[in-house]
């Protein structure tokens, strides 16, 4: 499923939105936001508990809800990739899947000619591709299928080829213990455990805004009686190092995927991991941050060209950026060979086992013909 | 079948001398045809078999009566004949280690080790002789030469049989424990909670390595059985994979004994395998009820290190090293922390104390790989990260 959340992650990102726009949103927002506090507070009792997010961050909040990330989870009912896709069906073995939507209704369905089990489908993980959580006799599952985007059918779960099952339940799906759920959950929804609890029934799907701004609820009360001293952590001042471990902990941190041994071309999906591994990586710099190619609000730019600024800050000889720092120099290399789409050469494009789609491989280097994946 | 007549005397001793819930939960007859296949593995291990087709005709002769007494189930004779066998060819292993099973299975536990020591004189890397020699080292109470026999014999593959694995395990357990290597100990008993193996003995082996107590199961008064049992009880269903009823069992012993020292620390450890940040509240807990255990306070500044929360974790390391100054976890909390808060230099000064000890150690250099990538040494810090790289598993 982290597969699914990383390419939603990138589809979304890609189109980064300009810097310039970015600041002056916020400042037209900050404007705007004591008219709206200010109606907030003469409104009839009551109104309060309509204050969102929205309510003063209109813009972001409007460009979020499209985001992928928004939809990293969702319930039954609210998937258009099944509406679009009434009926999809693959053989895989001796078994036979079915996945049918009707009247905003999924169902699951493994037959193995003989006999059959169908369960609703109650969690759909990923916007575009997307893994199946089902649920039988209070235990939770993986659908040993997918849905992917790119080839618009159903295939193999990532990671469940080397599964050959014996029967129909496990046909249907992996078992999944109690801390594989968790993890699940806690990446794709909001407010999802309490301690070691999982809190299916009242968790939000998706990430909320809570669920990275920590603290919105407070600032939110508030704000709403003009006080501004409980703002949340400003994330988008965070410099390379931690924007890495914050994205990472669902991405992967490089200490995670270091401490797990984790090796090979399946690692591509662990872009903060990758990025660290980047000679270019400096922690104290943010022109290489996660966040200065990506806005979590945004989708992902697929333009190429639209991240040539970001590697020029550092390759193009030209201007030092305000965020250079004396070990940071704001001049590196120039790159001989060209100046433009950057990311097309060294960032490379690499076909994920079993994932049946494409990620870019965010171990910025200068790419060589024929080199293995390196680990 | 030249092994037929051992198996009953090996079934009785091993009944007579190991705890009940690893011979009685399997039927006699499968216990039999186990110890057979053991048996068989063991032989097939042993090269010198060929040897004992030597010529001499006096060790023939002897070998062949040690063997029929053997056969005949006439332990002091075939004791007595496989000695005589070793003295005419010193080099024989087999008769070794039929030698060292006849005692063994004589409760002759010194007499066994001679024999299993000649054996693997001859034949350092036989796992199974180890083990065997590790359980009766065990029996005799010379527990570190236990604990080194079996340990190696693990890790050599001298559990890889089912029927050999629970003895082996059970006993290793304990012996890591005994020796203050309590996680080892957990994960030796992990095996059990898997298998859903169990008895009262084992859960109190699980308790004691849990709540960090050194002495053996045997050892322990009565009257702290009945908490280090429930302790063992509420570990072993987390173990099993019932985290939730684990919880529900944890929350009730802590409710009963709110004072118990490393009653959270024992919840906390078996947390951190799932993720540090669902540890921290049961080692804040820990330091709570033991504020002067320099153990408890290293493993919250290691679990708030691990969950990112560095500026937490410094003055938990900070205290724990105040009670021991060497203590490694506290150093590694310490220095990565230092390094994530604005002191490099000290950070430096304390991840490379660590670094003197075990040049090899991963989170030291990943503290040092941090500081370099914080004070923008990129240079370094990417040298560090590829030595991380080489050093992750």
């Amino acid at each position: 499923m982290s597969a699914w959340f990383a390419l939603a992650w990138q589809s979304r990102l890609k189109r980064r939105s300009a810097s310039f726009a970015a600041v002056a949103l916020v400042v037209l927002l900050c404007v705007f936001a004591s008219t709206r506090l200010a109606q907030a507070q003469t409104a009839k009792p009551g109104a309060a508990a309509a204050v969102t997010c929205a309510t003063c961050h209109a813009g972001v909040s409007a460009s979020y809800a499209h985001a992928p990330m928004r939809h990293a989870l969702e319930n039954p009912g609210a998937n258009p990739v099944l509406d679009t896709h009434p009926k999809l069906t693959v053989q895989m073995g001796a078994y036979t899947y079915t996945v049918q939507t009707k009247d905003g209704q999924s169902t699951y369905t493994v037959s193995d000619g003989t006999d059959s089990m169908t369960l609703p489908i109650r969690w759909d993980f990923g916007q575009q591709s997307q893994t199946w959580v089902l649920e039988k006799d209070g235990n939770l599952y993986e659908g040993l299928v997918s849905y992917f985007h790119r080839d618009q059918a159903l295939a193999t779960t990532p990671g469940d080829g080397r599964i050959t099952p014996h029967n129909l339940t496990e046909a249907m799906g992996r078992k999944l213990n109690a801390w594989e759920v968790n993890q699940c959950f806690n990446c794709h929804a909001t407010n999802a455990l309490d301690g070691v609890r999982l809190k299916l029934n009242t968790l939000t799907p998706g990430l909320d805004c809570e669920r990275c701004h920590v603290g919105v609820e407070q600032h939110m009360a508030d704000a709403i009686h003009d006080n501004f001293t409980t703002l949340p952590k400003k994330l988008k001042t965070m410099d390379a190092e931690d924007a890495a471990n914050f994205c990472g902990q669902c991405h992967r941190t490089w200490d995670t995927v270091v401490r797990n041994g984790w090796k090979g071309v399946v690692d591509v999906r662990f872009q903060p991991y990758r990025l660290e591994n980047s000679k270019c990586f400096t922690g104290n710099d943010r022109r290489i941050s996660c966040l200065t190619c990506h806005d979590p609000h945004q989708p992902v730019n697929h333009n190429d060209a639209v991240y040539d600024s970001k590697c020029l800050a550092c390759h193009g000889g030209g201007k030092a950026s305000k965020v250079a720092t004396a070990a940071a120099p704001p001049t590196a290399k120039a790159c001989p060979v060209a100046k433009a789409n950057c990311v097309s050469c060294h960032m490379q494009k690499v076909e994920l086992p079993g994932g049946h789609a494409v990620f870019t491989d965010h171990m910025i280097r200068i790419v060589k013909a024929g080199e293995p994946y390196p680990d | 079948m030249f092994l037929a007549p051992f198996l009953a005397a090996v079934t009785k001793r091993a009944a007579r001398c190991r705890r009940p819930m690893l011979w009685p939960a399997l039927p006699p007859l499968i216990v039999r045809c186990l110890l057979i296949l053991f048996l068989l593995v063991l032989f097939s291990a042993i090269p010198g078999r060929a040897q004992a087709q030597q010529t001499a005709p006096q060790f023939d002769d002897v070998a062949a009566r040690a063997a029929a007494a053997r056969d005949q189930q006439n332990l002091p004779l075939a004791i007595e004949l496989y000695g005589q066998a070793e003295q005419l060819k010193p080099d024989w292993a087999e008769g070794w280690f039929y030698l060292g099973l006849l005692q063994y299975s004589s409760d002759n536990f010194p007499q066994a080790i001679e024999a299993f020591n000649h054996l693997l004189q001859l034949q350092p890397n036989a796992p199974p002789a180890m083990a065997l020699r590790g359980l009766c080292e065990f029996e005799t109470g010379a527990y570190d030469d236990a604990l080194r026999d079996l340990d190696e014999a693990v890790r050599k593959g001298a559990a890889n049989q089912p029927r050999n694995e629970q003895i082996i395990r059970y006993r290793l357990a304990q012996l890591l424990a005994r020796v203050g290597r309590f996680q080892d100990a957990l994960l030796q008993y992990q095996f059990f909670a898997a298998k859903h193996i169990d008895d009262p003995d084992l859960l109190l082996g699980v308790g004691l390595a849990g709540m960090r107590i050194t002495t053996l199961p045997k050892d322990v008064p009565a009257e702290s059985r009945q908490l280090f049992e429930a302790a063992g009880k509420a570990g072993y269903i987390f173990l099993s994979g019932d985290s939730q009823g684990a919880d529900t069992e944890f929350n009730q012993l802590f409710a009963r004994y709110p004072t118990a020292p490393n009653l959270h620390f024992f919840y906390g450890t078996l947390l951190f395998m799932h993720g540090p940040e669902l540890a921290i509240p049961q080692f804040q807990s820990e330091v709570a009820v033991a504020p002067s255990n320099p153990a408890a306070h290293a493993i919250l500044a290691y679990s708030l290190m691990f969950a990112g929360r560095f500026a937490e974790s410094r003055p938990e390391a900070e205290l724990a090293l105040a009670g021991a100054p060497d203590m490694e976890m506290a150093q590694l909390a310490l220095g990565r922390a230092l390094a994530e808060t604005g002191d490099p230099d000290r950070a430096a000064e304390v991840l490379n104390q660590v670094l003197k000890r075990d040049p090899n150690d991963l989170e030291a250099h990943i503290g040092l790989a941090v500081m370099y990538a914080r004070t923008g040494r990129r240079e370094e810090a990417y040298r560090e990260r590829m030595v991380c790289l080489g050093l992750a598993k």
